[in-house]
């Protein structure tokens, strides 16, 4: 029986090895999704990563050491707000073999020396959609192979997606890649979605 | 063979897998159109969507009244455009094929959901399959859908905000009326308690802030309230100030004058007084500017009140001063001068100030009169009469420093001035009346200008006492006759002559001077005198004869005026 957590958002659930795809329109209705599922990641004792745009950290920082009020104090390392900068596109080009390797690397290492039990992972890619087209296919590609990579260890993750730069293409894609969907606060169970193998041969 | 999802009979499983995955995307595509507000966001899903579900590429969108949404090459050229509506026109509510250049098939799907007619547009290389059609007949649907409740929101939230603005301005409206309603009473209280021009500046000055001044037409202060009263206060010179009032009736609302905000009191279109906000930094709003125009209002009544009681009183004075000259009743009159708080117990005297030697009793003169008269305090009871000043003095003065007065306010001109006799009783002012008129009539034939007491006319006041003028006529006439025929037939001026002769004591130069003609002249006149009459002009019971007979002609000529 997989593990269950709560996701931050009441009455809102996730279990271990769940790849959520969450769409928003705007940043408001993003915090309103990331902020509550760090908020709780930080409660429970998870290792939370959440990797966005550099001119959001500090409010997104800000915003968690408010919340979390007088006298809680974080675990060493258990938050680690990255710019998109060191992680998606650490090498000056977004390569998926990379990512794959920098989640491995990072989630392993909080399991492994920093003692941590579960990981929660959040990534906003909006920076890829305003990139050069190319950018895009690679990062669907990359979205349906970390669906091998979830299963591997007891964590979460959360990629966050502005409507208001998506195509319908686009969503088409996030769909088939995604098992479970965050739609306007709703958990859409995506029973269709592609296994990596059917997908990639599909999109090759 | 195919089947109901239009898959044909023994597809593989993996094309089962692929087509329910993208009938679950369409889904979530249709549930975050359905959720979106912006219809230029749902058109743009929708059409770059097209290729996730068909091999075909999004050519438009098209909605009845709202026109072409969205397009994509080669659609934005306005030409094909044109035509491609035209073939939209053509549909039925299902849509249909269209042609497009460069298209080798081009469909038009009917959106679906609310009454506006719609279509989505897509082209291709060649047709789709049935199954990829009926993929994008289900997205045109949910995009019909998508954008009807998209323009059901904007169309509430255009209505809320216009709700809201309508609030916004029915508030403010309240608000100035609230206000409004405050200045009202705030002012109406002033004009009821009677509180006069003090109190009206007080209450603007507390409804506004700021200070206020409230002046007469000439620019003298009448009331101030607030902080910064200048002392002395600045009077702008006569011209100028004209000129502003002539501006501020022109303008016919407040308008600004240098520091201040000005408005006009002006009941029944008489200019009366000035209500000045001071308002050097230009601050004052629409609040301000309200309270301004109320005040003005305000002011206008009691200007247009005090005025009336001034006229009513002058009025009544008018009677009075009209029933004494002609020798009304005496109970009647003292009781009316009670009235008026005017003690007619003391001593008075008729004085008659007139100007030029003509009626000239016009407002100016009148003014000047009873400023003099209120310097030199000769009392209240002043009047204009029959183009005369008629002034009821209630003391004696050296009359001839009144007449001076009188110049001097006039600044220059002419002026006469004829007192009457002491008058103890109001039955006697008639008679001091005419002895005013007398000595006036006297100075008037005489052609001089100065201030001529009856009770020092001599001989003129003898001869003007005498009831039946037959005896004084004939005995002028006996003196003079041949000379006024003379004067009569010939048109000169004999008689005056020996008159100026006569009173210079003989004296050539003095009487040159007095009748404005050459010492030859005069010699002459008084030879046709000495030929006409043959009076010896140098023997003394002669002159004293003829300088009685002059004299009388003189009182007579004078009584025959009045």
């Amino acid at each position: 029986m997989s593990l269950t957590v709560d996701f931050g958002i009441p009455g809102l659930q996730v279990a271990a090895g769940d790849h959520l795809c969450a769409f928003y329109d705007g940043l408001a209705e993003r915090d309103d999704v990331l902020l509550p599922f760090l908020r709780a990641g930080l409660t429970a004792g998870d290792k939370c990563i959440c990797v966005i745009d550099a001119s959001d950290l500090d409010a997104v920082v800000g915003d968690l050491w408010a919340d979390l009020g007088e006298g809680r104090t974080m675990v060493e390392h258990q938050l680690e707000v990255l710019p998109v900068e060191r992680v998606y596109l650490r090498t000056g080009a977004f390569v998926p073999d990379l990512m794959l390797d920098f989640w491995d690397d990072i989630v392993s290492s909080a399991l492994g020396a920093e003692g941590f039990s579960f990981v929660r992972s959040v990534g906003d890619t909006t920076w890829a959609l305003r990139d050069a087209p190319g950018v895009v296919n690679q990062l669907i590609v990359y979205e349906s192979r970390l669906n091998r990579f979830l299963p591997l260890y007891p964590q979460v993750v959360l990629c966050l997606y502005d409507i208001g730069r998506l195509s319908g293409e686009m969503i088409v894609d996030l769909v088939k890649t995604h098992p479970k969907l965050l739609v306007r606060g709703a958990i859409v169970e995506n029973p269709d979605y592609l296994e990596p193998d059917e997908f990639l041969a599909a999109h090759s | 063979m195919t089947v109901a999802s239009g898959l044909p009979a023994g597809s593989s499983d993996r094309v089962w897998r692929e087509h329910l995955s993208n009938l679950r995307s369409l889904l979530v595509l249709s549930m975050l159109m359905t959720e979106s507000e912006d219809q230029d966001q749902i058109s743009r899903l929708a059409l770059s969507s097209i290729p996730s579900f068909a091999p075909a590429r999004p050519r438009a969108i098209y909605v009845a009244g709202a026109g072409w949404v969205a397009v994509e090459e080669p659609c934005t050229d306005a030409a094909l455009r044109a035509g491609l509506e035209a073939q939209l026109q053509g549909l039925d509510n299902v849509g249909g094929e269209v042609e497009i250049p460069g298209d080798a098939w081009a469909w038009a799907f009917a959106l679906g959901g609310g009454r506006r007619r719609g279509f989505l547009v897509a082209g291709a290389a060649a047709e789709p399959s049935k199954e990829a059609r009926s993929f994008l007949q289900v997205l045109a649907q949910q995009t019909g859908a998508a954008l009807a409740i998209a323009r059901l929101h904007a169309s509430e939230r255009s209505a809320a905000e216009q709700l809201a603005a309508l609030n916004a301005s029915l508030e403010a409206t309240l608000a100035a009326l609230r206000r409004s309603m405050e200045i009202h009473n705030r002012l109406t209280e002033v004009a009821v308690r009677d509180q006069g021009q003090e109190g009206l500046a007080l209450a603007i000055h507390e409804l506004t802030g700021f200070p206020v001044a409230i002046e007469d037409r000439y620019g003298n202060l009448r009331a101030w309230a607030g902080p910064g009263e200048p002392d002395p206060y600045p009077k702008a010179p006569a011209p100028e100030r004209e000129k502003l009032l002539r501006r501020l009736i022109r303008e016919g609302r407040p308008t600004r004058d240098g520091g201040r905000l000005v408005a006009l009191a002006r009941p029944r279109g008489d200019l009366l007084g000035v209500l000045s906000l001071i308002d050097p930094t230009g601050a004052a709003g629409s609040h301000e500017l309200v309270a301004l125009e109320h005040g003005a209002t305000i002011l206008a009544l009691e200007l247009a009140r005090l005025r009336s009681l001034a006229e009513a009183e002058l009025r009544l004075k008018r009677d009075l001063v009209d029933a004494l000259l002609d020798g009304t009743d005496d109970e009647t009159v003292e009781s009316r001068a009670q009235g008026l708080g005017y003690d007619l117990g003391r001593p008075h005297r008729v004085v008659i100030a007139e100007s030029n030697g003509t009626t000239r009793a016009d407002d100016t003169f009148f003014q000047a009169v009873r400023r003099a008269a209120r310097d030199l305090s000769l009392g209240t009871l002043i009047v204009a009469r029959k183009g005369t000043v008629v002034i009821l003095a209630n003391r004696d003065v050296p009359w001839e420093d009144f007449r001076q007065a009188i110049l001097r306010e006039l600044g220059g001109g002419r002026c006469r001035v004829g007192i009457g006799g002491h008058c103890g009783r109001p039955s006697e002012f008639a008679r001091s009346h005419h002895e005013a008129q007398l000595a006036l009539r006297m100075e008037r034939s005489a052609g001089i200008d100065q201030a001529s007491s009856f009770d020092d006319l001599g001989v003129y006041r003898l001869l003007s006492g005498i009831e039946d003028l037959g005896d004084v006529e004939r005995f002028v006439r006996d003196r003079l006759g041949k000379l006024i025929d003379h004067d009569a037939q010939r048109n000169s001026e004999l008689v005056r002559t020996l008159t100026h002769y006569l009173e210079c004591g003989g004296s050539y130069e003095r009487t040159s001077a007095a009748i404005f003609v050459h010492r030859s002249t005069l010699k002459y006149r008084l030879q046709q005198i000495r030929d006409i009459t043959g009076y010896d002009l140098n023997d003394p019971d002669t002159r004293f004869s003829l300088q009685l007979s002059t004299r009388a002609w003189r009182t007579l000529r004078s009584l025959r005026e009045g």
